[in-house]
């Protein structure tokens, strides 16, 4: 444990909530404010279920070991507790919520995080997200479009990367927010990121990636490599580099043998 | 609602044979000759049960205690058209004070006309907005050839004979060709006697290349004892006319609401419908879409959000009579507690109704493990060149939309209410007019509780 870390994650473990099905065999993984780590590794090592468990995700069950957000027990606190804390996570897979346009969401989004008797300033909120639109290279027409509804894929990458600048997380957690997105909208993205840590120094970001190339644009300070629900390499940038050169070969006969 | 009225003890009467004489007092010959006729069908027509398809699922003889309803006293006197304020009821005042610009209005106490105003400039140009019963007493021939004859007669069934019968008054509204409305013009009724039964109806007719949208909207306290409030609705688009016809069906407890609606399109017309249910206890519905003339189209919209005991019925079919035209449905309905939904739907494409373009789709978001929602699409196809589909869904709320929801920070609750919205929100998007969204976003939002 580190009393400066934002996120630490102590021995977790974590199976599908209503199947005897264990996912995390023992996860630890420490980022202190202002830091940026990458996880790696096979399709199915589990990165997005580290993710979901650390965002509150009522599939999975952690069944040991320990989250702390800046000191408080993230494990005990509801999805929307945990957003409201400072928890984002940018989906791998965001989801189509019909009807509901982009802005009313965020406006409901930001709303929530004010006390009852508060009422948020509708000139400031659209004042924010025309900045925020901009800085993300966005047509004002997409803040009326429903949530991700007949979105292709990169436009839902965009729009999880447009929430996160509106709600301006202290942790970003991005799941393959890179899939699918062509050279100049990964720089637009990776922009973005970059303006929200000079914004926000202490703003930390866990990337999780099959690819080395957006490392170039947002540069870590660790690379963990994850295999079958454990962290089984962490170095420094060195180590995405060698993964793209060699693949995840050796760790297939380690683990085999 | 809130408010709960109850009435001091007084005789119960069922519908008797002296009501029709009553009712049809001041009106013409003609129209007392329609009213017997009606009511002879009336009595030779059982009650459909259950064990009839169209009512499987709403079981009237026990939701409905027909003999125990009074039928609406309504003064024999038809009113003077635009009387002020004085007889509107303040529920209504507030409702009427949501709405954004109207062409013109009119308001209905207790199935009698109380008010009507018309734009100025609407009179010049021959648009007649009118108490229907004011209108079959001026000698109105589009009203004598059109009440109850092509649309909804009496034979088509118990209660739309004892509404040809029974109706007290209603509105008449003509659009001379070629006349365009910059606004809707809107009905406001109000239903205030538990235990009551009132009996409208509402004939429009637009005539060729003209255009008109007009919203009805049905209000009342609650109730102690089913109320039943029947209505006839009967629309009419002449060549090339566009009509939209929204209701707003928003009783209190209690409130019983059963519309029959006919809508007649005829060659390159547009006849649009949205029926919004979300007040009552019962609501039944019998739309039938009917495309008479090619390049008629009929866009058919549905939203239903029961919650506690609410109950219901939609039963709509699209009779494409002509070829080449077009009718898009789409009903969708949220369901909370052990609300009840049922959809009934059928296309007909007539014998020769070649190029038909007909889809109907039907869904339905279940909001707790009691409530139930029955789906029943269904086709009958009799030409060979046509475009039809049917659709229908009934399913939960998604695990994984509100975990995105509640990981930008929104509560279970809000994210509910977000999904709902949203859900619903799609039919009203179909259909912009004049402040319809707001107001029905609104009353779907206080019924979702107000959380914020
Ligand atoms: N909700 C779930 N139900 C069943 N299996 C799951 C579920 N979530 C993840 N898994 C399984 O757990 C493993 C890890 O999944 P995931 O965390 O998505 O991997 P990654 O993101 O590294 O590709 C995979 O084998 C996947 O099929
Ligand atoms: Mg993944």
């Amino acid at each position: 444990m580190n009393d400066a870390a934002i996120l630490s994650v102590a021995g977790l473990r974590a199976k599908v909530a209503d199947e005897d099905l264990h996912i995390l065999k023992g996860v630890d993984l420490v980022i202190r404010p202002g830091e940026v780590h990458a996880i790696m590794g096979p399709n199915g090592s589990g990165k997005s279920t580290l993710a979901k468990v650390v965002a509150g995700h009522p599939a999975y069950e952690a069944t040991g070991g320990s989250v702390t957000f800046r000191g408080e027990d993230l494990l005990d606190m509801e999805p929307d507790e945990r957003s409201q804390a400072g928890v984002f996570m940018a989906f791998q897979y965001p989801v189509e919520i019909p009807g509901v346009s982009i802005a009313n969401f965020l406006r409901t989004s930001l709303q929530a995080r004010l006390e009852d008797d508060e009422e948020l300033d509708l000139f400031d909120f659209q004042e924010l997200l025309m900045e925020r639109m901009e800085l993300l290279d966005t047509d004002p027409s997409f803040a009326q479009r429903p949530v991700n509804d007949g979105f292709s894929g990169g436009e839902k990458k965009r729009n999880e990367i447009l929430q996160m600048a509106v709600l301006k997380p202290s942790l970003a957690l991005m799941d393959e927010t890179d899939s699918g997105l062509d050279i100049d909208a990964l720089k637009i993205v990776a922009q973005g990121v970059n303006t929200l840590r000079q914004e926000n120094p202490d703003m930390s970001v866990l990337l999780i990636t099959h690819y080395q190339r957006i490392l170039n644009y947002i540069i870590p300070d660790m690379v963990h490599v994850m295999f079958k629900g454990r962290i089984v390499e962490s170095g420094g940038p060195e180590v995405a580099m060698e993964l793209e050169a060699r693949g995840y070969e050796e760790y297939r006969k380690a683990h085999v043998a | 609602m809130s408010r709960v009225v109850t009435e001091p003890e007084k005789p119960r009467a069922a519908f008797v044979t002296g009501a029709v004489p009553k009712a049809g007092a001041v009106d013409p010959d003609w129209l007392r000759g329609r009213r017997a006729k009606a009511w002879d069908i009336y009595l030779d027509t059982p009650l459909p049960s259950t064990r009839s398809e169209e009512w499987r699922y709403t079981d009237l003889s026990r939701m409905l205690p027909l003999d125990a309803l009074v039928p609406a006293d309504v003064s024999l006197a038809v009113p003077a058209a635009a009387n002020g304020d004085g007889t509107v009821p303040e529920p209504v005042r507030r409702a009427m004070a949501q709405d954004r610009h109207s062409a013109g209005r009119i308001v209905d106490v207790d199935g009698a006309i109380v008010a009507v105003e018309l734009d100025e400039s609407l009179t010049r140009q021959g648009v007649v907005l009118k108490s229907l019963r004011q209108a079959a007493r001026d000698g109105d021939p589009v009203v004598e050839s059109l009440l109850a004859t092509r649309a909804v007669p009496a034979s088509e069934g118990k209660f739309p004979a004892l509404n040809a019968a029974l109706w007290t008054d209603g509105v008449f509204l003509r659009v001379p060709a070629n006349v365009h409305l910059d606004g809707p013009i809107r009905l406001s009724r109000w239903v205030s006697h538990s235990g009551s039964a009132t009996f409208t109806r509402i004939l429009i007719v637009a005539e060729n290349h003209s255009q008109v949208s007009f919203v009805d909207e049905c209000l009342s306290p609650d109730f102690e004892s089913p109320t039943l409030v029947n209505t006839a609705v009967e629309l009419f688009s002449r060549a090339g006319a566009q009509i939209q016809y929204v209701s707003l069906q928003r009783m209190g407890k209690g409130g019983f609401y059963l519309a029959n609606q006919r809508t007649l399109a005829e060659r390159d017309s547009t006849l649009d419908t949205l029926n919004v249910a979300l007040g009552g206890s019962v609501g039944r519905v019998d739309l039938n879409a009917r495309l008479l003339g090619p390049g008629a189209n009929s866009d058919m919209l549905g939203l239903y959000f029961g919650d506690h005991d609410q109950h219901f019925d939609f039963n709509t079919s699209q009779d494409h009579v002509a070829p080449h035209a077009h009718s898009d449905l789409l009903y969708k309905g949220a369901l909370d507690d052990s609300a009840r939904g049922v959809f009934r739907g059928i296309i007909r494409v007539h014998e020769g109704a070649q190029g038909t373009d007909a889809y109907q789709t039907n869904r339905n978001l279940i909001l707790s493990d009691r409530a139930v929602a029955t789906s029943l699409p269904n086709l009958e196809i009799g030409a060979d060149d046509v475009r039809c589909s049917h659709g229908a869904t009934v399913g939960q709320l998604d695990a994984e939309s509100l975990f995105y929801l509640m990981s930008r920070g929104l509560n279970r609750e809000q994210a509910e209410r977000l999904v709902v919205l949203g859900f619903l929100g799609e039919v009203l998007s179909r259909l912009p007019l004049g402040g319809v969204t707001e107001k029905v976003t609104r009353a779907i939002e206080a019924k979702l509780g107000n959380v914020r």
